[in-house]
Parts: structure tokens; sequence; C-alpha cells
């Protein structure tokens, strides 16, 4: 039987550059940025194959750079030896790879997991555990404060708890969790099995916090059951007459710190406020008349050092922190979200949070829901091994770095995708192909220590046509959002917009340089496959992250943690989003496709309000919303059958669609419902439907989509191809910097 | 002229401590590179050095000022524009989850401050004799 070795599938890891220059130099003449985009833990989706899962008897590695076994590496020595595709040392092959001695038949390689398949996971023997593995702890810090209560958050956040208790990872029954609950003062509450009722401590003192009862506070799920449903019940009307409008966010996390710091584990932080209380408190920095200038980017940059530090004492003893913030007025994101970002979580964000909101209180309790159930890994490290002569430069993503090649993750989040940059230091003319692996150690849910392994390789050229030809927009377009997050993070929002720009100019005047002859100088051309570049890198710039207009800083800090965090498939259509008309439907439509859990999607249209009609319905789906069009003279029949009331009746906003009654909203619903499903489970985000009316206000919401149009004063899609035609041109002159210096003004002034 | 012996002897001996603690900052960032150390170990070591590095050089700028050590302050000038520039930029002490990302710059300055106090620490000698 012959096997098929292939790389891993774009979600878990896809490259910029498919195939790889000889040397730096060839490298630097095609100026394509060298990543690596990849999600090794990511969602595994209903419709596709689970990682295969082996403990064979020695997980074997190279002796000198410790590399897993892999699909890709050469036996030698008639087979009884391996070549180390990263180090290129000979290993000895231990004999259960030739030899069964149970069967007593020689076995065939092509039918071992760990030779075949590039995603792997490996259990952990003897030596790669210390002490006992990390049991699930999920330590919730709640704000109870006046906002907390009135938008119904706490008793939302409460039920939800308590229907997924049953879903909660709790294998042997090991699984811990704690509650803190905080206002201007802290709420612990001791749960002891032993209790008939929970009982509330209040701690007052804010500067030296004292936790009563430690042990306690942290307890047993299976144990202390009772309890903690009765503590459920009464939570979300335990604070109903407070007037307190104070939060402190700091004290309660470094109570929940002392509490579990010795175990680890997860601080789910629920915030409705500012940290306006106690030591290291924010203020309402917020300042519109700094948007659009310079120092906007000092918005967007934590406040407090603190919060840092904080975080990477979580992530030293392996405490992840995930934070949902439900404010509708300014809570300083920028600064919260560094808590996830250093320990490996995530940040979810329900601005004007109102649970009396059907639509608000199902995405909340849907994503809180799968949060707590889903499959995450403890305590892991990631280390990046790439072939000698390929280096890793530089990493992006929510986690710590502890050298330059190894991650620190206290929980290794499928909804997170991490980036690396590669830099080629040395001629690889002997390589045929390069090799980057990558393993994750960590705590699978059941409690068994595990490395998950994912090998990508890619072949080496000499052929600067072949590196252009092989590189990928769409992974160029997700690994400069990233390198522009993290610009955006330390330097200023203009320089990340100079670099997105910037990266596709390089690209596309380097074509142009090694490709075209002088007839052809004022034309733009790009080869084929990199013709997504341009409309990818405009669509970014034009991104709420990076666009130039008045844009609340909360609302830029949460799209940069999306762009920085999320998968590359998310990514995509949070920059470039989907576009559907749904007036016109196929025969098939919106039916699912059999055998599968998906349905047939409408085609995709370009975002351009050309493209649409003054009758059309469409759907446009953000990776965060589902917007509905409806416009002017759109087909009353249509608007019927799917709202059961006339266009004048509906209101624009967030809603629900009624119950489908007939064929066409039947079909529509199976595309919504797809899309939310699909969404739930590659990024814990569960969107709510959005109703966008022609003659509406909330119009200029759903053109802000629309990247191949004019918006304010950012160019309309033929404008910024010809602005690049002018850029390229001049591109050959970048080499004298006075030139190209009064270019680049020009070109700030533009934008 | 005790005086001014005195002060040089002083800045002979400052300088000399200077250049050590750079060519601990060198070491240690070379550790970190062999992955003998971890980021936050490394800058809480190396942060408390800092302050103190910037405080007793521009004490001994300042001192040469007063004492109208003319060539010699003028030496130490640009170093202490260069200081009190980075402190301003809030960018003078060494950020754990960064200092992959600025370990190269902070190699260098750190080199050339470590060849810039050795010529000083010569300096002073020079002038002594």
């Amino acid at each position: 039987m012959q096997s098929e070795k292939k790389n891993p599938s774009n979600q878990y890891c896809c490259s910029t550059l498919n195939a790889v220059p000889q040397n730096n130099a060839l490298l630097q003449k095609s100026k394509i940025p060298f990543g690596l985009v990849f999600a090794p833990y990511k969602n595994i989706g209903p419709d596709e194959p689970e990682v295969p899962v082996v403990s064979p008897e020695v997980i074997v590695r190279c002796k000198i750079c410790r590399a897993y076994i892999n699909p890709f590496v050469t036996f030698v020595d008639q087979g009884t030896r391996w070549k180390c595709n990263i180090c290129h040392v000979v290993n000895d092959l231990p004999a259960f790879y030739s030899w069964d001695s149970k069967t007593r038949q020689a076995v065939d390689r092509n039918t071992i997991p760990e030779l075949n398949s590039s995603v792997i996971e490996f259990v952990a023997t003897q030596e790669y555990t210390r002490g006992p593995p990390q049991p699930v702890v999920i330590m919730f810090v709640m704000d109870v404060s006046f906002q907390s209560i009135q938008s119904g958050m706490v008793a939302t956040a409460a039920r939800t708890i308590l229907s997924t208790l049953d879903s909660i990872p709790n294998y042997d029954n090991r699984t811990k969790i704690g509650f803190i609950t905080y206002d201007s003062t802290l709420h612990f509450y001791n749960l002891n099995s032993n209790l008939n009722e929970p009982q509330m401590l209040v701690v007052s003192d804010l500067e030296d916090i004292f936790i009563p009862a430690p042990d306690d506070l942290l307890v047993n799920l299976s144990e202390s059951r009772s309890v903690i449903e009765s503590f459920l019940n009464k939570l979300g009307n335990m604070h109903k007459s407070t007037q307190n409008v104070n939060s402190a966010l700091p004290a309660a996390l470094t109570a929940a710190n002392k509490i579990i710091g010795q175990i680890g584990g997860k601080i789910a932080i629920f915030q409705s406020n500012i940290p306006n209380c106690g030591k290291n408190a924010l203020k309402k920095r917020e300042d519109p008349s700094l948007y659009n200038t310079s120092k906007e980017s000092t918005l967007l940059q934590p406040a407090d050092n603190w919060y840092k530090e904080f975080a990477l004492d979580c992530s030293r003893k392996q405490i992840c922190i995930d934070t949902f913030i439900f404010s509708g007025q300014y809570t300083d994101i920028a600064t919260l979200s560094t808590l996830p970002r250093f320990t490996g979580g995530s940040i979810y964000f329900y601005p004007g949070f109102d649970a009396s909101r059907a639509e608000d209180a199902n995405k909340f309790s849907s994503e809180l829901s799968r949060f707590l159930s889903k499959k995450i890994g403890l305590e892991a490290v990631l280390r990046i091994r790439s072939t000698r002569g390929v280096s890793v430069k530089a990493c992006y993503g929510n986690f710590f770095l502890m050298a330059s090649d190894l991650v620190q993750l206290p929980n290794v989040n499928p909804d997170n995708c991490y980036a690396l940059e590669a830099s080629i230091d040395k001629d690889l003319t002997s390589e045929p192909y390069i090799c980057f692996q990558g393993a994750i150690l960590h705590t699978s849910n059941n409690g068994e220590r595990r490395i998950r392994v994912f090998t990508n390789i890619i072949p080496v050229t000499n052929n600067l046509t072949e590196v252009f030809a092989n590189a990928d927009p769409r992974a160029i377009a997700a690994f400069t959002a990233k390198k522009a997050v993290e610009r955006t993070i330390t330097d200023k929002l203009e320089d990340a917009r100079n670099l997105i720009i910037n990266t596709c100019i390089d690209i596309m005047g380097a074509y142009k340089q090694a490709f075209t002859s002088s007839g052809q100088a004022s034309q733009l051309l790009i080869i084929e496959n990199l013709a997504l570049l341009p409309v990818l890198t405009q669509a970014l710039l034009k991104n709420i992250a990076f666009r130039r207009g008045n844009i609340p800083s909360d609302i830029r800090s949460f799209a940069l943690s999306v762009l920085y965090g999320s998968p590359i498939e998310n990514a995509l259509s949070y920059i470039y989003s989907k576009l559907y008309a749904i007036h016109i439907l196929d025969a098939n439509t919106g039916l699912p496709i059999p055998n599968t859990s998906q349905v047939y999607m409408p085609p995709r249209i370009n975002l351009s309000m050309q493209r649409m009609t003054q009758d059309g319905i469409y759907l446009l789906d953000n990776s965060q919303h589902i917007i509905i069009w409806l416009s002017r003279g759109s087909n009353p029949e249509l608007v019927n059958a799917l709202f059961q009331k006339p266009y004048e009746a509906i209101a624009s906003g967030k809603t629900t669609l009624p119950t489908p009654n007939n064929d066409y909203a039947t079909r529509i619903n199976n595309i919504i419902e797809f899309i939310r499903k699909d969404r739930l489970i590659s990024y814990n985000n569960s969107p709510y439907v959005y109703i966008v009316k022609e003659d509406d206000n909330t119009r200029g919401w759903f053109i802000s989509h629309m990247v191949e149009d004019k918006l304010d004063s950012e160019l309309s899609y033929p404008q910024f191809l010809s602005h690049l035609r002018e850029q390229v041109i001049l591109y050959k002159l970048r080499d004298f910097p006075s030139i190209h210096h009064k270019y680049s003004n020009n070109y700030q002034r533009r934008y | 002229m005790g005086g001014e012996a005195l002060l040089f002897l002083f800045a002979a001996i400052l300088s000399a401590l200077l250049l050590f603690i750079m060519v601990y900052f060198i070491i240690m960032f070379s550790d970190l590179e062999c992955d003998y150390i971890n980021p936050i170990d490394l800058c809480s070591k190396l942060n408390q050095f800092v302050l103190p590095n910037y405080i007793a050089h521009t004490v001994l700028t300042v001192l040469f000022l007063l004492t109208g050590k003319w060539l010699s302050f003028l030496f130490n000038l640009p170093l202490v524009i260069y200081n009190v520039k980075r402190y301003m930029d809030n960018k003078h002490m060494y950020d754990a989850t960064e200092i992959f990302r600025t370990l190269s710059y902070d190699k260098k300055e750190s080199f050339i401050k470590l060849i810039f106090f050795f010529i000083s620490f010569f300096l002073c000698k020079l002038i002594f004799y």
C-alpha cells in the first residue's frame, strides 16, 4: 500500500512561501515576507479527521536536535536507520518500526501513523512528566457592580455556568472551580462540600488582601456539586440591590492568583466596568481629540504596566486568563487585553450588553458554554524547530516567548493562531526542501501528558519565478496583519499602516523589477497567484483596526486582538468579509450537502456597492456578525417569506429570524445556522443576525465593509491600484533615499 | 591639586564599575540567547542596574561640569543625552515580553557603552598621571 504523505492542511499551518528561495539574497530580491501561520491545536470541525493519537514504546527523536520522527524523514542503511530532516544526523531506528514481535511479521511502515500523518499526538512517556498532571481548574472572577447587575450579565453567566457544569471536562473527578465576585470589596465563597449553603466572605481591605478559608474557595466540582449549584442559583439575585459602581479588578485578580497559584489553571474575568477602584485602577483616558493623530497609538497601548507584569506572573504559574468584557462605555480594552495576550487566553467583547435582548443573552450564553466545555491543553510549551540554515526571527501570538524558539502557553487555546517569521541564514543549495516542526507538550483534558507534533516541509528553489508563483497571498495577508498589530502596540498606528502598504508595494515592485521589460513600464503587473494581494492589502488598511477615522479606542483594540489571535480562515473573513446575494438562489443553495454537516453556500460577491442591485437582499459575514442588507426595492414576497412582515415593519438592529414556514426562509436559515455553527466551533464566536435597511442610519456600518469602494478618506480599489502603480514605478528609485522620502510623505498625505 | 586628583581617581573607579556592569549585561544577553536564563529573570536582574548606571554616569558628568573639566564633560555629554532620551521615551527598562525583539539593539547598545567606559577609564588614568 502506498500512502500519501502530505503537509498539514492549510488551517493547521500555512506558509507565505510554498517554495523557499535558496539563499537570503534571493529572498531579499523577492521581498516576500517569509512567515508561517500555524494553529497546531486548532478546533476540529465535524467533517474533519481527528488527529491520530499514538503511544509507541519509545517516542523516537533525533539524538542531536531532539526533533520528533515524522513522515518526511528518509530511511538509510536498508531502512535500519533514519536521517533527521532538521539537522541531517543519522539515527538508529528502533526495531518495532521494522518487526512486530507480537505478530511475528514485518511491519508495513505505511500503516504507522507517526510515519504518515504530519499532525500527530504522542502520549508522553514517564520522562515528559514532572509531578502529577494539572487538573482542570477554573476560577471565575466576576464583576458584580451596578452595571453588571443591571445589564443582567451576572444572572446570565450564573445560569449558563449552572447548565454547563456537566460539560466542563472532568476526567477522574479532578476538576476544581471557585468564584470571586467584586465591586469595591471582594466577596469570596466558601463552597466546602460539608456545607448545605454557600457562605459569602467579604474582604474590604484591598491593599493587603487576606484570603479567608483558603482551602474551601477552590473546590472539587464533583464533591461540592450541590453547594455549587445552590450558589449559582442564588448568584443571579445575590447583589440585586447594589448601587456600587466601583470595580476592584486588580485586587480580585491578585486574590485569584493567590488561590490557584499553587496548581495553575484558568481565570475567567467577567468585567462590565473600567477597573476604577483600589491599587492599579485605570482611568478613563479616552480622548477623541487624539484620534487620527500620531498620539492615537498611546490609547492602544497599555496604561499600566502592572497588568503585563501580572500576566507574566500568571504565565509562570501556568495560569491562563480569559476576559469577557460587557461595557457600553470605555473599559480600556487596550490595557485589559494584555492579560490574555501573554497567557494564551482570548478576549470576548459584548459592547452595550443587555441580557433582556434575547440576541445578546444567547450570544453570550452559547459562547460561554462552549468556552467552558471545549477541549484545551494545559500547562503547555511549544518548541519550534527548523532545518539548519533557517531560523525563527520572531513569533507573534497570544503567549509569552521564553526563548527565541520556545513558547510558554499556560493553556493551549484551540481558538488561537500563532505566526513565526523565519530568516534564511545560510545557503540552502544542498537541501531539496526545508522543514518546520512544532511540538506542543501539554496535559490533555483527560489528564494525560501528550505531545502534539506538526511537521511542514517546503521545497527549496533557486528560481525567482517559482518563488513568486508559489507565494500564498492569503498567508501573506494574515501574517502581515499579525505583524502590523504588534507594530501598532509597540510603535505607532501609522507605522503599522506603512508596514502593510509597503509589504505590497515591495512585492509588486520586486516582481516588476525582475520580470518586466521596459515596454510594460507603466503597467501594474503581478503573477496570477498573487492577484489577491492588492485587494487583501487594501482591505486590511480599511479594517477597523487600522483604518483612519474616529474609531473609539476600545473598538480598535478589540479589532487588533481579533486579528492577532484568530485562526487564518477567520482572520481572512475579518479582513475581507464574505458577501452573498440571497435574493436569487440556485437550485440547491441553502440545502444541506449530503453526508456532511455543510450546506451549499451561494457564490461570494466582491465587496463593492456596484456589485449590488437596487432590489437585492444580501448577507454579509464579517466573522464577528452576520449582517442582512435589505435594499429599498427588495422583493416584498421574499422579505415577507423571510421575516413574515413587510419591509416597512422590519426594525433594523439585532434580530432573531422567525421560525421558517416556507422553502426560501428554510434555506436562508440553513445558511445562517451553518455559519453560526462553524464559527462557534472554529473560533468560539456565535454571531447574531443584524439587519440593516438601506434607508437607515446604520447603513454606514454596513457600507464600511465595502472595502473596494471609497470610504471617507480611504481610496476606492481602482484608485488604490493606480496609487500602487505610481508607487511601483517609483520603486526603482527607492535606492535614493531623498526621492523615496518625498514620495512616502506623499503617500502619508493621501491616506 | 589634590581635589582634581581625587576627582579623577573617583572617575576612574566609577568608569571601571560601569564597565563591569556592561560586561555583566553582555554576558547575560548571551546567556539568554543560549537559553540559560529565562527572559523574566534576565529583565529583573538587569533592570536593577539600569537606573544606578544612569545616575552614576550623570553624577560623574555633572562633577566634570562643576569642576570645569570641559573636555571630559563634552566627552560624556552625548551619552547623558542619549540616556535621558531613553528615559523620557520610557524605553530604559528591559521588558521581558519585548526582549527578543530588541535583543540585537540592546546588545549593540551595551557593547558601545562598554567601549565608551573602557575609553573613559583610560582617559582618566592618562589625565591623572
